[in-house]
């Protein structure tokens, strides 16, 4: 029972014919055999065993191919059992009358045998059917079960509905204003999906909008070549439509394959539903992070501006109102007022630059230069600030010249200097390293300060995070901003401890870019001749 | 101050800021005068003929550069920008047009002070002759007529074109030089170089005249805008 049914094959039209033609060949070579077996075995004197040949013939022919070929079994054996047997032999008259009956007798039960042998052999075939695509289902479900992204699923539900229906799927789901589109198509389908099958999918869904769905209209049977469209059913109802384009073997046009079309519709309309379901969950967590965002900006913002305005305000005010007599105290207030407004100032630029960063609207313009130009722009930017210390730098002589926006960088050392001056008793050094590093060069800011607990090592890098709130200083921008611009350049940022004590922060910057090899030739030759 | 009553004009949209610039220059001797808009500080600038221009970068009526560019079509006198920290660009744009340099908001008194006494050193008669020999700090003697650098008393050999780029850092002195107007007095005018390849011959120029050339004390980056050569520290 191992030839499949001719239907189900992949094999084209030809292949069909062929095997039909291979059935009634079979049944002429069945009949040739079961006369030549009855003549030589029991002759023209045993008629009952000769017609249990003739019978035999059929079952064997009914049970491996169609009815077309049995019932012509059925035909010959009569036709050659009366040519051959029966007296007068080899002449198709009849001596006998009741041989009449004999024939009228053996057709029909060759008949009914060819009947019920078809039967079973459908029933088989239709439970090996249902196993396979049981089997198909069960794999599609998994597959589909287990996608953890909706391109996965969309790409696992195409490839799997090519392999049970032999057609071309594409899954379309409603944009973002409602309107049908095509999320996945595998390219056939993509070709063969006119307007008109858009048109009707998009009718389809507003109808099951309005109505709720009614199905049935969709998977009676479709003419054999038209596309097909199925709803998709999630929990919460329609999320979307399936349509199947027909290829040249395509085999959802009975009751089972509509069956099964049903089951995979279902199955892609809940995990569908599923990543919806899903997706909504994370806007919803996004929203309620940048919530809680929102509130941590107003609430530092209000502190941290509030403070030095509240002072500049106060001061002057004073200085307003009455005037103290005495030069000292007047300087005195000024000084504080001149202090927090410079405060203010530099609040204000990193909340401006924490915007560009954030945004992801940091737009980068590297240029090749050297690194040491940057380092040094940065220390005399910080000049009056690093005054009482030691600031040592370390830079190789061969560095080449790296790709990087200068002002972005020079930005990220400015902070990370004024961090390591912010946190660090006055007068402890500070050192500025420069080494190459599997052809990224890394630039370390160490200090000698308290360094950061490891707890805080990634922390520090958060928006608002103070490792010592209470130690003055900036909103908690600074660490961040760094981030921002170093992860822009395609580099990493990260803090460790310094040996003998203190913190090392270290960022990377990739120098696989496109190198002008002129420029790096003319800077080796002109120091060689100088 | 020697010449009492030097005429600066502050073109500036923003009253507060005009009336803190007034009161600062009142208060180190220079008479001021105020526009709220570019036509009519340029209309100022020609009736008026001030010794020196306080040009704001944001005006409404026209861009910083625009307007440069149109008082340097009859004038020489030095301009001074004032730039609210907006893009490199702009300010790179008023300097290239020919502005003498630029101080950011916020600034202080004494700061702006410091800058428009050495943008008005340049339109003061010595500039028109250059010292002949140049200190910077105590380290660096720049001989300008024999061509010689001596670094803490030893002479030191430059390039052809680290020379060129001192000398011309040597008559920005104390203002910032852009890159573009670098390479268009080191290599002449309308040569398209790099300035990948200014920076790299600064680099050079820093290694033979600074003590430490990773934070130098004379040979300064506008990181963005281009050069400075400090003269003293």
């Amino acid at each position: 029972m191992s030839v499949p049914s001719v239907r189900r094959e992949r094999s084209g039209l030809s292949g069909a014919v062929a095997r039909r033609a291979l059935g009634y060949f079979s049944a002429v070579v069945t009949v040739t055999a079961s006369t030549l077996l009855a003549w030589f075995v029991f002759g023209e004197w045993h008629l009952t065993d000769v017609v249990m040949v003739f019978l035999l013939g059929v079952v064997i022919v009914s049970m491996r191919f169609g009815y077309g070929p049995s019932l012509l079994v059925a035909v010959l054996s009569v036709v050659s059992f009366e040519f051959f047997f029966i007296p007068p032999l080899f002449s198709f008259e009849v001596a006998d009358p009741r041989h009449i009956v004999t024939f009228a007798v053996m057709f029909f039960v060759a008949l009914v045998i060819s009947h019920l042998t078809k039967r079973v052999r459908d029933q088989a075939d239709a439970v090996r059917l249902r196993e396979r695509n049981t089997a198909s289902l069960y794999a599609a479900s998994r597959e589909i079960g287990l996608a953890y992204s909706r391109e996965a699923l969309l790409a696992a539900s195409a490839r799997h509905a090519r392999e049970m229906f032999h057609a071309g799927v594409a899954v379309l789901l409603p944009g973002a204003n409602e309107k049908l589109q095509v999320v996945h198509a595998d390219d056939d389908a993509t070709l063969a999906l006119g307007q008109e099958v858009a048109a009707a999918a998009e009718g389809m869904w507003r109808h099951q909008r309005i109505t709720g769905g009614a199905v049935g209209a969709s998977t009676s049977a479709p003419a054999a070549r038209e596309p097909l469209l199925v709803p998709l059913r999630g929990s919460r109802g329609h999320v979307g439509v399936l349509a199947f384009l027909p290829t040249e073997t395509w085999n959802i046009l009975d009751a089972d394959g509509r069956a099964l079309l049903e089951a995979f519709a279902a199955l892609v309309g809940s995990a569908i539903d599923r990543t919806m379901l899903a997706d909504e969950a994370r806007g919803a967590t996004l929203r309620a992070e940048t919530e809680q965002l929102r509130n941590a900006l107003l609430s530092s913002v209000s502190h941290d501006l509030r403070t030095p305005l509240g002072v500049v305000t106060g001061v002057t005010s004073a200085l307003l109102d009455r005037a103290p007599k005495d030069e000292e105290t007047r300087r005195l207030l000024l000084t504080t007022a001149h202090e927090e407004a410079l405060r203010l100032s530099q609040l204000v630029r990193n909340l401006l630059d924490m915007t560009r960063v954030d945004a992801g609207a940091l737009s980068v313009r590297k240029e090749l230069q050297p690194l040491e130009e940057v380092i040094g722009a940065a220390l005399t930017r910080l000049e009056n600030r690093l005054r009482d210390r030691e600031v040592g730098t370390d830079i190789p002589e061969d560095l080449p010249l790296a790709p990087f926006d200068s002002i972005l960088i020079e930005q990220v050392l400015i902070n990370l200097l004024e961090n390591a001056a912010r946190y660090t008793p006055p007068g402890s050094a500070i050192d500025v390293v420069v080494r190459l590093h599997h052809g990224d060069v890394e630039v370390e800011v160490a200090d000698r300060g308290p360094g950061v607990p490891r707890d805080d090592a990634e922390r520090v890098f958060d928006k608002f995070y103070r490792a010592r709130e209470r130690e003055g200083g900036g909103v908690g921008l600074g660490l961040t901003i760094c981030r921002g611009v170093v992860l822009a350049h395609g580099g990493r940022i990260w803090v460790e401890d310094r040996r003998g004590g203190g913190a090392s922060f270290r960022f990377t910057l990739p120098l696989d870019e496109a190198r002008d090899p002129d420029e790096t030739v003319d800077f080796v030759a002109e120091r060689g001749a100088s | 101050m020697s010449e009492p009553h030097r005429v600066v004009l502050v073109i500036d949209d923003e009253a507060q800021m005009r009336i803190f610039v007034r009161i600062a220059l009142e208060a180190y001797g220079y008479q001021a005068l105020e526009a709220p808009t570019a036509a009519e500080g340029i209309r100022q600038a020609t009736t008026h003929m001030p010794d020196l221009i306080l040009l704001d970068l944001g005006l409404p009526d026209a861009d910083g550069g625009e307007v440069t560019r149109r008082i340097r079509e009859w004038s020489n006198l030095p301009i001074l920008i004032i730039s609210a920290g907006g893009t490199e660009a702009s300010k790179v744009r008023a300097l290239d047009e020919g502005a003498d340099d630029y101080i950011t908001k916020p600034f202080g008194a004494a700061e702006l002070m410091a800058r428009i006494r050495v943008a008005l050193r340049k339109a003061g008669p010595a500039r028109e002759v250059p010292a002949e020999v140049v200190h910077v700090g105590n380290d660096i003697r720049i001989d300008l007529a024999r061509h010689l650098v001596l670094v803490r008393g030893k002479e030191v050999h430059l390039a052809p074109i680290e020379y060129k780029i001192l000398a011309t850092l040597v008559r920005h002195t104390g203002r910032v030089a852009t890159h573009q107007q670098l390479i268009e007095n080191v290599w002449g005018p309308g040569q398209a170089q790099q300035v990948q390849t200014l920076r790299v011959y600064m680099t050079q120029l820093r290694h033979k005249l600074e003590r430490q050339p990773a934070r130098p004390k004379y040979l300064l980056t506008e990181t963005g805008i281009g050069y400075r050569l400090r003269l003293e520290v």
